[in-house]
Order: structure tokens, then C-alpha cells, then sequence
């Protein structure tokens, strides 16, 4: 209900803006403040470019002026040199700039923050210099003149007929902005900031979010900086430094970064603030640092972005109720059963060895683990639990041994991979997309189950339409599952703990698990909560979900479980079912200390 | 052969300098997770100062001491109001932002008082230049690596021996638990800026007589000081003075042997792909992720 008039609440916008941009030309009194206009609504491309980036894959990018300069001078060198008219030009600066894009977004593979930063000015500074220094392609600093009228076909285009051609250019890129941010693909974006190893956990690989964030923002930029050579029909290494990068940052920071029309206000903003800075003579660049200082101290969320926070404030505060659970739900039963092949081995485990250093944490481990069974791995703090359910998992590499999935041999693979085999998790401190809605968290696990690709998305095609809506029917149920239905529209992170473990719960089950680790789910839970917890664990496994589950709760395991397997010093003592295993004397003595102590 | 000594003697020159400061990242870096990122305009504003003071007539043994102590405020104040204010931050741009945009004025604050264009430091230092292998140096830059080293030696020794230099390796390794142990987390932050921003003043002093003193001396060597730190592996000292050096040699065998006008270009370009290479930094530790 909300989704829809937050949709109309877009259209709105989009219609209220192409009525300013259609009029405004008749409302300026010059050609001077119309080039202006244009200017500001290129920067604001790059912008909203850039809040993909900043915004939504939650990186910092210090190079996008390097960007824009290869935008521009490819525009300028093809129109001057060859003779392109704007489109082919225009495109083949985008389709450079995109290159450069994946590039730059490799790095993230292994570092992100500060690093990155390092990354992309070091970028920005290679582009200068070659700009300065190629000079018989750049024409060092003079930079490239002449570069002929826009043009399409033969017709040059008139000032008007231009800026009409930029307004479309930047309504297309706020199209594309806001669509992909309502979508799977901004939602992978966001999850990815906030929990790097939750969005691997369901299939995500937070690479590609990110590259796709980078590339993005990087074709925009080019389109960009094609349209700002053929604008100024000149280039200069002068307009692209370091300096305008941290400027193209500002825009989207002090906007409101992640936001809709945060971009725009921000670019508006730093594109008319020279202006009146000119007033400050000398002092002007101390006047733009200390702007920088001011937003950052004072208005961290940019303008939007405070105007939103405080929009919350004011509203009324409701109170939810979780519900019974686990509820019954047939559109869940058919999302995660799983056909039924009982007795068989699911997981096979041989000689499975992780070493930290000098610690083995998990020594020669074999184990079989039966298909729709639950198998608990218990044992002292230390033992290699956690170790052996991050290794079966694929966020740790063993050492030796091999983990066999099925008949596959699954050693060594990414987390992203297995998930997407149908290995899900949760984790002993919960792993949430805190600043997403509940709903959201749920919505990021269907990720790897849509079929509409990026083009689809971007242009709301009507498969695309469908398939959101049946996930978001499916993502309901999940929550009305798990009992967290009222709290669809929170941010997760508001959540009490024990719904947060529930939420986790549901997000796992998202991809159709064929496996479900659970690592400690009774931990922080109270009484009642535990009984539902036992409850739900049961109703998963007649849903034929084999279930491995690492916990300390004894009594719960005992109720629970078909297979209890102990673990102590990383080697197992002892494995088979569950009353066997309470009478195992190495067992009492792992737990208890030896035979003198507890007699004593 | 000479042109050969020439390069490597220049470049561990000018290496020491990039050494001095990328240690001066990894110090704050060390203690804080977070820098002044614009910490090249700290080795401006100690390049400045010592000329505005010996300008002014003040001899230069005097006015170092008076230099190196307002870079220690100036640093101080930067990790107290700039730095330390956006350390819970998850995603570490506020700290970054922050002292950028300080940096920015501090940059345009000197154009504006002491001028746009650059001013030499006058030495004795640099009157004459010696001869070695037919390569002919200053004793000024000799000197910068000598600095360089020795401070390297003490660093260490007051990491591992003195009680503060050790409840500064215990804030690195945990601010938590180090604070509950009663270190007193605050002040080990603050001296780590302290001494941070009086190596990039002295860096600063160091290079005037070389490269002579200008208001946008800083952001280029910052920035290089950050790099060479990060592909060395920001927390190991050792490791950052040895890139530091290895990347002075390396500009000026780009200088001779291509031109100087690809010295950024290349320099920058190899920093990228390093960081490719090493993410976590060549003398670096990869953190053990947990969960």
C-alpha cells in the first residue's frame, strides 16, 4: 500500500520537474543563465551517478572527475579529429567510461573505505597527468577548441533545442537512478554496505552490486562529460581535478546521499554557489572547505536526508505486535518443501581440518549428515563449532578434507556459490541489513530468483512488475510465518533481539534452503520464545529441510535433534543420537570436568 | 654509472620524505583507524613556517622547535575536533570529509597570507654539494634519510619499551579493552596525532631547502604519503619507510630514464595496481574476519 504511493509520490515529481524544465527557458532572461541551467543539470547527472555509488554501495569515490574528463576528451578528440557527430561520439565516451568503471570497481573485491579512496583519487590523478602530458591527442594544457556545434544528422541544434536535449539526458538518468534503486538491484546495493557477509549468506556476490554501482555511475558520467565538451566547445585538464572530484562528492553529501532528489539539490547548489562566492574574492576556496566542514558536522544526512529524519520524528509512533508463531502458511509450504529423499546423506564431511596460525580449530572432522534430519553439533566454547558451520557455509576455507554437497564436492567454494546451492545460515550474532525495512531483509534473500535482468528493471517492463509483486506476496507470508508481519515496514535494526533472530530465520528461508545452518539461534531467547524456536525447527524439518544446528541449550538439542555430534579441542568425541550421547563418559568429561572433580 | 648513483641518491632523498610522512599515516592510522587525510597539509604548513620565521629573522635552530610545536597543535586539534567525532562511523567517510575540508582551508588560508608562489628555505645545508661516484648531492638531502631512519629506530623503541609507547600499541589493538584496562584511551589518540603531525612539520622543515615552500606543496606528497602507507601495509612502520624509499628511487628512475613529465602518471598508475596486487598492502596482515 505504502509502495504505491511512494510510486505516485515519483511520478508526481517526475512530472512536476519536466513541467519546470520544459518552462524554464522562457522564464530566463538571458542565454548566459540558461547555459548555467545546463551546466547544473550535467553536474547533476553526474551526481545522481555518483549517489548510486556513494549512496547506495555505500563507497567513496575521490575519481569521478577522472571519469568525467575521459568522457569528455573521447567526445571532444572523436568530434574533432574524426569528425563524430554527437551520438556515436556520446557513446563511445560512455562505453569507455564504463570500462573504467568495472576497473575501478575491481579493487572492491578486497577493500573498500579508505582504501578505495586511494584508489579512485590515484585514478583521477593518472587521468590529469595524462591529460597534461599526451599532448599531441589532449593538447596538453591548452586542452582541445573548436569542437563543432552539437549536431544530430546535419542539423546543428540551437541553444534551446540543446538544453531541451541535456533535460532529457538528466530525466532519463533520474529515471534510471530512481528505478534501480527501488529493485532488487539497489536493495543488493544497500545490503551489501550494511552486512557484507548476510548478502553472501543469501547468494548475493557483493562484487557484482558493486561493479554494477560503479558502472553505472560511471557510463552516466560519460554521457556526461560528452555533453559538457560539446557545451563549453572546449576542454581543459583545469576543469577535471582532484578538487572536482571531492566537488561531484559534496553534491551528492550535501544533498542527502542515497536519496531521491538529494543529487539534484546538491548539484543545484554547489553549481550556483560559485557565483556568489565570487563576492569572497580571494577567499573563495576557504569558503568552499569550510561549507564542506559545516554539511559534515552539521547536517551529516545532507539537506534531504535531514529533512526526511525529522519527517520521521513528527510522525506518530505505532506500536506493533508480533504474532503467533510459527503460523500456518500453505504459500510458504510450497516456497521452501523440499522433495522428499529421507535417509540419504546430504552433507558428507571427510577429514575436514582448519588451522588458525598455529591452532587447529577443527582437527580430521568426518561426518555424515542425513537429508531432512536435524543433526546438532554441540560442545564447549572453543570446540570448533562455530569453525565448522563457517566452513561448510564457504566463509572459511579448510585446510584439508573435503565437504561433499550432494554429489558435488563443494570444498572451497565461495559462500555466494553455495548459497545459491541451497546452503542458508543465520549467525551467532545476528548478521541484519539494519537501516532496511523488515520487508527489504526478506526481499534481499529472493535476490537470486528473479529472472528480469537490469534492462527489464530499469525499464519497469511488465515481467519485471510481476515478478516484484510475487515476491513481495512471497516475502509477506514469510514474515506472517515467522510472526513479524505488523513489523513489514520497521527498520530491522529497531527490532527487539529475539524478532531479529526470527527475521533472520525468515530471510535464510528465502532462497528454498535445502540446508539450514543455524549457529546458536536459542542464544539471548526467553523461555517461551525457545518453545516456538523448537516449534519452528520442527515444522522445517517435516518440510524435509535438513537442519544442522550448533547451540549450548541441552535441553533443546535432546528434544530436538536426530543426530547430536560433540565436539571438543576441534576433534569429534563422540556422534549418534542424542540419548547415546548423554551417557558418553568422554562426553561428561568434556562438560563436566573428570570423574575425581564431579564427585566430589 | 653516475646518473644511475645520481637517481638512487635522489630518491632515497626524496623516498625518506615520503617515508616521514606515510609514517606519520600509519601512526594515527595505528591508533585510531582513521587519519587526517589531509596530513600533507601539515608538511606544507611546516615547510611555511620555517620560512615565515626565518624571514622574519629568527634563527633557524630556534624557530624549528617553535615550528614542530604548532604542527603538534594544529594535529592535536585536527584528531580532537575532525577526527574522533566520526570514529563510530561504519563507513568512514565523515573523518575523511572533515579533515579534507579543514585541509582546504588551512591550504587557502597560507595562498592568501603568505602568498600563492614558493619561497626557498635557506641553509647552509645546500650551499655546496658533495660528490659521491661522480653523482653530485646536497648534504640536506643526505640528511633526510639519516632523519628518517633514526626516527624509525626511536619510534620502535618507544613502541616496545616505554609504558606509553605500549598503551598506544594496546589502543591499536583494541580501544575497548585497552580503556577498560584504565589506559587512558583519549590522550594515547592524541599523542599518536601529536607525534604524527610533528614528523609531517618536520618532513616539511626537511624538503624546503629542496623543493622550496608553497601553499600547495602538500596535497600531492599527502596523498603519495597515504598511498606508499596503504600498499605497504598501513600498521607496519617498518614496511612504510621501505616503500617510501622504494617509490622516491623508483620517480627518479621514471624521471631519467622516460621523462619527468610521466613521473604522476606512472607513479600513480603502479600505486592502483599494487593495491590490485595487495589489497591488504605488501608488508601487511589480512584481519581475520569473525563471526
Amino acid at each position: 500500500m505504502s509502495d504505491r504511493i511512494i510510486k505516485n509520490y515519483f511520478l508526481w515529481l517526475l512530472l512536476g520537474l519536466s513541467i519546470a524544465i520544459i518552462f524554464l527557458p522562457f522564464i530566463l532572461s538571458n542565454d548566459y543563465q540558461l547555459r548555467v541551467w545546463m551546466l547544473l543539470l550535467i553536474y547533476a547527472v553526474v551526481a545522481l551517478g555518483l549517489n548510486l555509488v556513494v549512496g547506495l554501495a555505500g563507497l567513496v569515490s575521490l575519481g569521478q572527475a577522472g571519469l568525467l574528463a575521459i568522457g569528455a576528451y573521447t567526445a571532444s578528440i572523436l568530434a574533432t579529429k574524426f569528425g563524430f557527430e554527437f551520438i556515436p561520439a556520446a557513446l563511445a565516451a560512455m562505453c569507455l567510461t564504463g570500462f573504467f568503471g568495472v576497473i575501478l570497481a575491481y579493487p572492491t573485491l578486497r577493500v573498500r573505505g579508505v582504501y578505495l579512496a586511494v584508489i579512485t583519487i590515484a585514478f583521477g590523478i593518472v587521468v590529469e597527468n595524462i591529460a597534461i602530458e599526451w599532448s599531441s591527442v589532449t593538447g596538453g594544457t591548452t586542452g582541445i577548441s573548436n569542437i563543432p556545434k552539437i549536431a544530430f544528422f546535419g542539423h546543428a541544434l540551437n541553444d534551446v533545442r540543446f538544453y531541451y536535449l541535456i533535460s532529457f539526458i538528466f530525466l532519463i538518468s533520474f529515471i534510471i537512478h530512481y528505478n534501480i534503486r527501488k529493485s532488487r538491484f539497489g536493495r543488493s546495493m544497500r545490503a551489501a554496505t550494511q552486512s557484507e557477509i548476510a548478502v553472501r549468506s543469501v547468494g548475493i556476490n557483493p562484487i557484482s552490486a558493486r561493479t554494477l554501482a560503479f558502472t553505472l555511475a560511471a557510463v552516466l558520467t560519460g554521457i556526461a562529460g560528452a555533453l559538457y565538451a560539446y557545451l563549453n566547445s572546449y576542454v581543459n585538464p583545469d576543469t577535471f581535478r582532484f578538487l572536482d572530484s571531492l566537488r561531484y562528492l559534496l553534491m551528492v553529501i550535501l544533498g542527502g546521499s542515497g536519496t531521491v532528489l538529494g543529487p539534484l539539490l546538491g548539484a543545484a547548489i554547489l553549481t550556483y554557489i560559485p557565483e556568489f562566492f565570487q563576492k569572497f574574492g580571494v577567499w573563495q576556496h576557504f569558503a568552499y572547505g569550510a561549507l564542506l566542514v559545516i554539511v559534515i558536522f552539521i547536517m551529516p544526512l545532507g539537506i534531504v536526508g535531514t529533512i526526511i529524519f525529522w519527517y520521521g520524528k513528527f510522525q506518530p509512533k505505532r506500536l506493533y505486535k508480533s504474532n503467533q508463531w510459527p503460523a500456518l502458511e500453505p504459500l510458504v509450504d510450497t516456497l521452501i518443501k523440499q522433495p522428499i529423499e529421507k535417509s540419504q546423506t546430504c552433507l558428507c564431511v571427510n577429514n575436514l581440518t582448519v588451522r588458525f596460525g598455529g591452532l587447529v580449530a577443527n582437527n580430521n572432522i568426518s561426518e555424515n549428515i542425513q537429508t531432512g534430519s536435524i543433526h546438532a553439533i554441540i560442545g564447549p566454547n572453543g570446540a570448533g563449532k562455530s569453525t565448522f558451520l563457517n566452513c561448510i557455509s564457504g566463509l572459511y576455507k579448510a585446510t584439508d578434507g573435503t565437504i561433499i554437497f550432494g554429489n558435488k564436492n563443494i570444498s572451497g567454494l565461495p559462500m555466494h556459490t553455495l548459497a545459491k546451492m541451497g546452503i542458508a545460515r543465520t549467525f551467532q550474532n545476528t548478521e541484519l541489513f539494519g537501516q532496511m525495512t523488515v520487508l527489504e531483509n526478506v526481499l534481499v534473500g529472493f535476490h537470486t530468483k528473479y529472472k528480469s535482468g537490469l534492462l527489464a528493471t530499469i525499464a519497469r517492463w511488465p515481467t519485471f512488475t510481476k515478478e516484484e509483486n510475487h515476491f513481495h506476496v512471497l516475502a509477506n507470508s514469510l514474515l506472517r510465518y515467522v510472526g513479524l508481519d505488523d513489523y513489514a515496514h520497521e527498520e530491522a535494526r529497531n527490532l527487539p533481539f529475539g524478532h531479529q533472530r526470527r527475521l533472520e530465520i525468515a530471510r535464510a528461508l528465502a532462497i528454498s534452503p535445502k540446508v539450514l545452518l543455524l549457529d546458536e539461534p536459542a542464544a539471548g531467547l526467553t523461555h517461551t520464545e525457545i518453545e516456538d524456536l523448537k516449534r519452528l525447527i520442527n515444522s522445517l524439518s517435516e518440510k524435509n529441510i535438513t537442519i544442522v544446528l550448533v547451540e549450548h541449550h541441552v535441553e533443546m538439542i535432546m528434544a530436538l535433534s536426530n543426530t547430536v555430534t560433540v565436539l571438543d579441542y576441534g576433534i569429534v568425541i563422540a556422534s549418534g543420537a542424542p540419548d547415546e550421547v548423554q551417557e558418553n563418559p568422554m562426553v561428561i568429561e568434556a562438560y563436566f570436568g573428570s570423574k575425581g572433580v564431579t564427585n566430589a | 654509472m653516475s646518473a644511475i648513483v645520481q637517481y638512487l641518491l635522489s630518491g632515497i632523498s626524496i623516498g625518506a620524505i615520503y617515508s616521514l610522512i606515510g609514517l606519520g599515516f600509519s601512526i594515527m592510522w595505528s591508533a585510531s583507524r582513521a587519519a587526517n587525510f589531509a596530513h600533507g597539509d601539515v608538511v606544507m604548513l611546516g615547510a611555511v613556517l620555517a620560512v615565515v620565521f626565518v624571514g622574519q629573522g629568527i634563527p633557524l635552530i630556534l624557530s624549528i622547535p617553535i615550528v614542530v610545536l604548532i604542527c603538534i597543535i594544529y594535529g592535536v586539534l585536527i584528531e580532537r575536533f575532525a577526527v574522533t567525532p566520526f570514529l563510530k562511523e561504519v563507513t568512514g567517510i565523515g573523518w575523511m570529509l572533515s579533515t579534507i575540508g579543514i585541509g582546504i582551508m588551512l591550504e587557502s588560508f597560507v595562498t592568501i597570507t603568505f602568498g600563492s608562489f614558493a619561497k626557498p628555505l635557506v641553509t647552509p645545508l645546500i650551499e655546496k654539494p658533495i660528490i659521491i661516484l661522480g653523482a653530485g648531492i646536497y648534504p640536506q638531502e643526505l640528511l633526510i634519510p639519516v632523519f628518517a631512519i633514526t626516527f624509525l629506530l626511536c619510534l620502535e623503541i618507544f613502541y616496545r619499551r616505554t609504558l606509553i609507547g605500549r598503551a598506544i600499541r594496546a589502543v591499536a589493538f583494541n580501544q575497548m579493552a585497552a580503556g577498560l584496562m584504565g589506559i587512558n584511551v583519549k590522550l594515547m589518540t592524541a599523542i599518536s596525532f601529536g607525534i604524527a603531525a610533528a614528523l609531517g612539520g618536520g618532513a616539511g622543515i626537511l624538503i624546503a631547502p629542496i623543493v622550496q615552500a608553497s601553499a600547495t606543496m602538500g596535497l600531492l606528497l599527502g596523498l603519495k604519503g597515504f598511498a606508499i602507507a596503504i600498499i605497504a601495509g598501513i600498521t607496519n612502520a617498518r614496511g612504510v619507510v621501505i616503500m617510501g624509499l622504494l617509490y622516491g628511487i623508483m620517480e627518479k628512475f621514471i624521471e631519467g630514464f622516460i621523462s619527468s613529465a610521466a613521473r604522476e602518471a606512472i607513479g600513480f598508475t603502479v600505486i592502483i595496481f599494487l593495491l590490485f596486487i595487495f589489497p591488504q598492502g605488501i608488508f601487511g596482515k589480512k584481519e581475520m574476519l569473525k563471526v
